[in-house]
């Protein structure tokens, strides 16, 4: 019960926030200039017609009034539609909605790899501490983690076509379909059966996930390196060892699971930072993902669609980060939340 | 000749938008594709089985699917209302929504023998021109093609409340058309419209039965406009009702049909159209992508992602990737656009003084911009000497060659005689004024390093120039004056005359303030004039008024580019991109 | 209650849960300074960053002056392969890497240092307060980091340098306004400790306003974790004015930023590999050099830390 409370109150709180955060970004999308502008510099064009959508659209109302109708119709599921000429007034809400979800299919496949890698090459480090292994996972952390990632998804792209060619002369594209690795987005691919489809769909992945990986994954391992370096110097940990514990069974049993918290922690907290990750990966690889429609929206000035992509993306941050304090506290006995 | 092109002449051309319109007499696609690809680009413009002015798809075999890749989305299945209104639209409802003409890569006008008899101007004087169908044609819901989809088209773009056209040049002349068979339909022009053949042709004959089952309205045909009620009903549903994908009321008249739409994906696929009363071959799906960046078009080319990369936006490493892949298959086409790119100064700020437009004009150097950015893209590309002429139309002349790269020294020269003094930061100045100005553009490459060129020519001559990125600049700026230099394109005006509210005194879109009346008076009588010939020869004057106001330099006429591989002949048409004659497209592999 | 520290960015370091504070800093002002110069001189890496970092900053600043092509000079040929005149190539519209390089390199340090500095100023001066006075104070600072770290960094200054149109500054105050937070929440939890400590006790005692209490005993005793997370601030904001330039927002011609000359040239990596590398390469020296220096900082600083890494 007191967890439902604490779930409540963290949210509770974070619904001013939001309301705040959304009138101060509306604020900003209307102070960025006339969305018909485009559409009313057409010769020919009716004034009737755009006084019309001028009216629909609610722009020949004062601020206040129309964050507040904007606000309405967001609660209500309708998030107005994109007025970018020539998109035909496309709703926003399925279009927010399926951006947001082929953002998230890859973030989360990236983070999972990320975390699985940091996790592994963090506690070795921080267990052969001051070794060649150390080292090398240091110094390849810090690279990752000092390079833009867009040069870091661009290299795997110049690249993925020589891998292609390479497999094709090797004669595995029948198995791993010509091309094996691809450069834009896996839509509308057609696939034959099972195993033609989970190979085109790796091929599709493999190089966006791979650039959020190694952005995250050196944060993750640095991280996991210096908490299970602290783990293993604490009191209890090194009375195990005093005890003739083994030294497998103590990082396992006692440091290992302790020097996890911070990183599982991580894994959500860091979630703003991947979706700059991911905004980025995706102008790489031409997916139709959140960053392609932030990027769009703010080219072709269009309020709606600005406002539902950042209120989606604060309450995915706010969740996110809600999710973060209990799971420390489920990994963490000594911490109650509530 | 296509007037009624949806977003016609004076339309500005956005890297992202660009909005098409025709060019008067043909002749502006000329230009040799001169590319290095293996095969002849150039022959591939015409169709396989056109014949003199008539077009017909040939018979070819059906063949395995294609992806198509284009820069931006589809969108609409109406592409005439205003929102909607893209060429990318455009360019994927070619082969699905049939027209009376076609038009050929070299732009030539084309009768569409697979669905009409003919087309006449059955008498001058009053001006009526009679379109006669093809008996047997059908939409690929089986339900007729005929009169009452031009007069549905005609009603939309007459100016009615309600219908929200995107533009409506040619249909508001026509005075009660009627339907005076299933096949036949006739229109009375109010004044001569020489380029009839423009309209209905560019995707604008949409399916009525579909209006009539959707409205209840029982016969299109009889309603007129100053019927409110019924007009305001089929307004309604030509608006909106054909947004999204809706396959029922989405049929197709011409070779292909929608199959499938994914909106958020910016993903079409066309499939075979069984009803379609032409040549059955072709490619038996067309898949159409949106990739916005050019390279990355090349690169899933080269990577074999996609059949057919067709893009807008000319980029010379894009341009060299696929010209790179010729020993892999992949052709590569090059030809110049009905657009151009130009520098407009402004009358209402620094270049209000005629010292400076003309030492400006001096010290740019057309030829350098041309090399660096676009040799790569159209081997023979040259710098557009005519604002009111393309290259290759008649009455074109070269007015800029001797008032542009004529050096520092002569630009300098320019100032000092026109009062301005070298500053001790070595900017010229006048008045306490700076000669310091900003070229603004919209967010797109290709102009950012135009602009670096010309910053680096005009610093030599002691001008400052700033460079002005702004996504939102032909969006609400451009058109209130609010810039030194505009860096932007304009599409060709199909009709001269729509030229004139750009340059004449007060003009609609004389948004940098210009005011001459040598060419006001050419504009006039060049619009009033009663014959072609008349006609060039006042505007050729206008042309050199303008010219020797230097109120706006032409840069060059850009080029599309294209490459395929795996097909026999692709060719991207100015309007309507590739999908012209898909109809017709052959495997090679 | 409310959500973790956030120091994803800082990379190293567990995240606390507030309100356990972060002992990292004690404050032992006279000796410790010596300390930790030693500590941080004796950390070979940290050494060598800082060698490569002034070497880069300095060839920046001073070989422009020499250097026969100007970064705004595009009359050169268009991509000239690398010789005695042009080391590293010319661009496409004919302007030579070196001096874009160097011109660079000047504004994304620009930028970045720009970055650092307000942001910290921000962070610091919310954390501060935040921490010492608590109560009221404190839940504003925390709501308003909360509101601040609902939007994406990389999405607010897409949206905010279109509105305010731009040159180099406009770009790093939208950085700052968006990447303070970090910081306000470190400084925060560390406040809150040291505000519970005798020499803040006798100060209040000895009736030092709020003001003099927070900068002139509780700021000077933080030095250490301000001074790691200021730097670290320096590496992330050269990265992040690089994926603002690759969205096509950074700075404007003919100036230029590493991250500019980057995202113009990388279709060249296969072609003409030296218009990518060169910039490339100088970046990720930037940006490594100051994350290596930031970690040196952190051990010289960590009292817990008595070996001194290789």
């Amino acid at each position: 019960m007191n967890l439902v409370f604490y779930i409540l109150r963290r949210l509770a709180i974070s619904v001013p926030i939001l309301f705040i955060g959304s009138f101060l970004v509306f604020l900003m999308v209307a102070g960025a200039g006339d969305p018909l502008a485009e559409i009313r510099n057409q010769p020919n064009i009716n004034p009737e017609s755009i006084a019309a959508l001028s009216h629909q659209l609610g722009l020949d109302k004062p601020l206040v009034p129309r964050y507040f109708d904007w606000l309405g119709g967001f609660l209500t599921g309708d998030w107005g539609i994109s007025i970018a000429q020539g998109s035909a007034m496309e709703p926003v809400y399925p279009k927010i909605m399926n951006a947001f979800w082929v953002t998230f299919r890859l973030i989360i496949g990236a983070e999972i790899l990320a975390l699985i890698l940091g996790i592994a090459v963090g506690v070795l480090a921080a267990v052969r501490q001051y070794t060649t292994i150390d080292y090398v996972a240091t110094t390849l952390a810090f690279l990752f983690f000092s390079m833009p990632i867009f040069c870091v998804a661009i290299i795997l792209k110049t690249y993925a076509i020589d891998i292609n060619i390479v497999v094709n002369q090797l004669g595995w594209s029948d198995v791993l379909g010509n091309p094996f690795l691809r450069t834009t987005s896996p839509e509308s691919l057609r696939a034959d059966g099972v195993g033609d489809f989970v190979v085109t769909y790796i091929g599709a992945f493999l190089l966006p996930t791979l650039s959020i990986m190694f952005i995250s994954f050196a944060a993750y391992s640095r991280f996991q390196r210096s908490s299970m370096l602290e783990t293993l110097n604490m009191d209890y940990v090194r009375t195990a060892r005093a005890k003739g514990l083994s030294g497998r069974r103590v990082i396992f049993r006692h440091a290992f699971r302790n020097a996890m918290i911070p990183v599982t922690t991580l894994f959500s907290v860091n979630f703003a930072s991947v979706i700059t990750g991911a905004i980025i990966t995706e102008r790489v690889f031409n997916w139709n993902g959140m960053g392609t429609v932030l990027v769009e929206a703010v080219n072709k000035n269009d309020p709606n669609v600005m406002m539902g992509w950042v209120v989606v993306i604060a309450i995915a941050v706010v969740l996110a980060n809600l999710v973060a304090d209990l799971l420390y506290g489920i990994l963490d006995p000594r911490i109650r939340v509530g | 000749m296509r007037r009624s092109k949806a977003v016609s002449a004076l339309s500005l051309v956005a890297a992202s938008a660009l909005v098409l319109s025709a060019c008067g007499g043909g002749g502006g696609g000329e230009g040799d594709s001169n590319t290095g690809s293996t095969v002849d680009v150039k022959s591939m413009a015409e169709g396989k089985a056109q014949q003199g002015d008539e077009f017909q798809l040939a018979d070819v075999p059906e063949s395995e699917p294609v992806t198509v890749a284009i820069d931006e989305g589809f969108s609409a299945y109406n592409n005439k209302t205003a929102d909607a209104n893209s060429s990318y639209n455009n360019y994927v409802l070619v082969p699905v929504i049939t027209g009376p003409f076609v038009l050929d890569g070299n732009n030539k006008v084309l009768l569409n023998k697979d669905v009409m008899e003919s087309v006449t101007v059955t008498s001058e004087k009053p001006y009526t021109v009679e379109w006669k169908m093809k008996p047997g044609v059908k939409w690929s819901d089986g339900a007729p093609w005929g009169c009452e989809d031009f007069y549905l088209a005609w009603l939309a773009g007459s100016g009615a409340e309600g219908f929200n056209a995107a533009s409506t040049t040619g249909y508001e002349l026509m005075d009660n058309p009627t339907c005076k068979d299933d096949l036949t339909f006739e229109a009375t022009f109010t004044e001569p419209y020489i380029d009839y053949k423009g309209l209905f042709s560019d995707v604008a004959l949409l399916p009525a039965h579909v209006l009539e089952e959707q409205t209840g309205i029982s016969d299109i045909t009889k309603v007129k406009p100053s019927d409110k009620q019924a007009v305001k009903k089929a307004a309604d549903f030509w608006a909106n009702g054909w947004k999204g994908f809706k396959p029922d009321l989405m049929p197709a008249s011409g070779p292909y049909k929608i199959k499938s739409f994914d909106q958020n994906a910016d993903t079409v696929v066309l499939e075979k159209n069984p009803e379609w009363i032409g040549a059955k071959g072709g490619p038996s799906e067309v898949t159409i992508r949106a990739i916005p960046d050019t390279k990355a078009m090349a690169t899933a080319l080269q990577n074999g992602e996609i059949d057919v990369a067709a893009s807008t936006q000319p980029d010379d490493t894009a341009a060299n990737t696929m010209k790179n892949l010729a020993s892999q298959g992949v052709n590569y086409g090059s030809a110049p656009q009905l657009t151009f790119e130009h520098f407009d100064l402004n009358y209402n700020r620094l270049f209000g003084d005629e010292a400076a437009r003309k030492a400006f004009f001096q010290v740019v150097n057309r030829e350098e911009i041309v090399s660096k950015l676009l040799k790569g893209v159209q081997s023979d590309i040259q710098p557009l000497n005519s604002i009111v002429f393309f290259e290759g139309e008649d009455g074109y002349q070269d007015l800029y060659s001797d008032k542009t790269n004529q050096g520092a020294e002569a630009a300098m020269k320019t100032l000092e005689a026109g009062g301005w003094k070298k500053g001790p930061d070595g900017i010229y100045q006048k008045n306490g004024k700076r000669f310091s100005v900003a070229i603004s553009h919209n967010e797109n490459e290709r102009r950012s390093r135009t602009v670096e060129i010309v910053q680096s020519q005009a610093r030599a001559a002691g001008m400052e120039i700033k460079d002005d990125t702004d996504p939102n600049f032909l969006k609400g700026r451009v058109d209130k004056g609010d810039y030194d230099i505009a860096l932007f394109g304009w599409s060709s005006a199909p009709f001269k005359a729509e030229q004139k509210s750009i340059y004449i005194t007060g003009g609609g879109q004389n948004w940098q303030g210009l005011s001459d009346p040598k060419i006001d008076q050419a504009f006039d009588k060049a619009t009033s004039a009663t014959n072609a010939e008349e006609a060039t020869k006042h505007y050729q004057a206008a042309d050199e008024a303008l010219a020797n106001q230097y109120a706006t330099m032409p840069l060059f006429a850009t080029p599309s580019m294209w490459g395929f591989r795996g097909i026999d002949r692709v060719y991207m048409q100015s309007y309507n991109g590739v999908l012209w004659n898909v109809g017709e497209w052959e495997r090679t592999d | 209650m409310n959500s973790l520290v956030t120091r994803a960015q800082s990379g190293d370091e567990p995240p606390i849960k507030d309100g356990e504070p972060d002992v990292t800093a004690l404050p032992e002002p006279r000796s410790q300074g010596a300390l930790v110069l030693r500590k941080f001189l004796r950390h070979k890496l940290a050494m060598a960053s800082v060698g490569v970092l002034l070497l880069i900053a300095l060839v920046a600043l001073i070989l422009p002056i020499f250097w026969p092509h100007s970064y705004w000079d595009a009359s050169f040929p268009s991509y000239e392969p690398p010789s005695g005149d042009y080391p590293l190539g010319t661009t496409q519209v004919g302007k030579d890497m070196v001096s874009q390089i160097l011109r660079g390199t000047q504004f994304s340090l620009l930028i970045a240092l720009t970055v650092a500095i307000v942001a910290t100023l921000i962070g610091v001066v919310f954390g501060a307060l935040a921490g010492y006075l608590r109560g009221i104070v404190d839940s504003a600072v925390s709501r308003l980091t909360d509101l601040f770290l609902i939007v994406p960094q990389l999405a607010a200054a897409a949206i905010l340098v279109k509105v305010f149109s731009g040159s180099w500054w406009v770009v790093a105050i939208v950085l700052a306004l968006f990447g303070w937070m970090p910081i306000a929440r470190i400084t925060r939890a560390e406040a809150m400790s040291l505000s519970q400590r005798e020499f803040v006790e006798a100060a209040r005692a000895s009736g030092a306003g709020t003001m003099r209490i927070v900068f002139k005993h509780l700021v000077p005793n933080m030095v250490g974790t301000i001074t790691v997370n200021a730097t670290l601030a320096v590496a992330q904001a050269v990265l992040a004015e690089a994926a603002l330039s690759f969205i096509g927002l950074g700075v404007k011609p003919p100036d230029t930023s590493l991250g500019r000359v980057i995202s113009d040239n990388y279709a060249q990596m296969t072609g003409r590999p030296w218009l990518f590398f060169g910039p490339f390469v100088v970046l990720v020296l930037i940006s490594l050099s100051i994350n290596f220096i930031g970690d040196g900082l952190r051990d010289a600083f960590d009292p817990r830390q008595r070996r001194v890494k290789a």
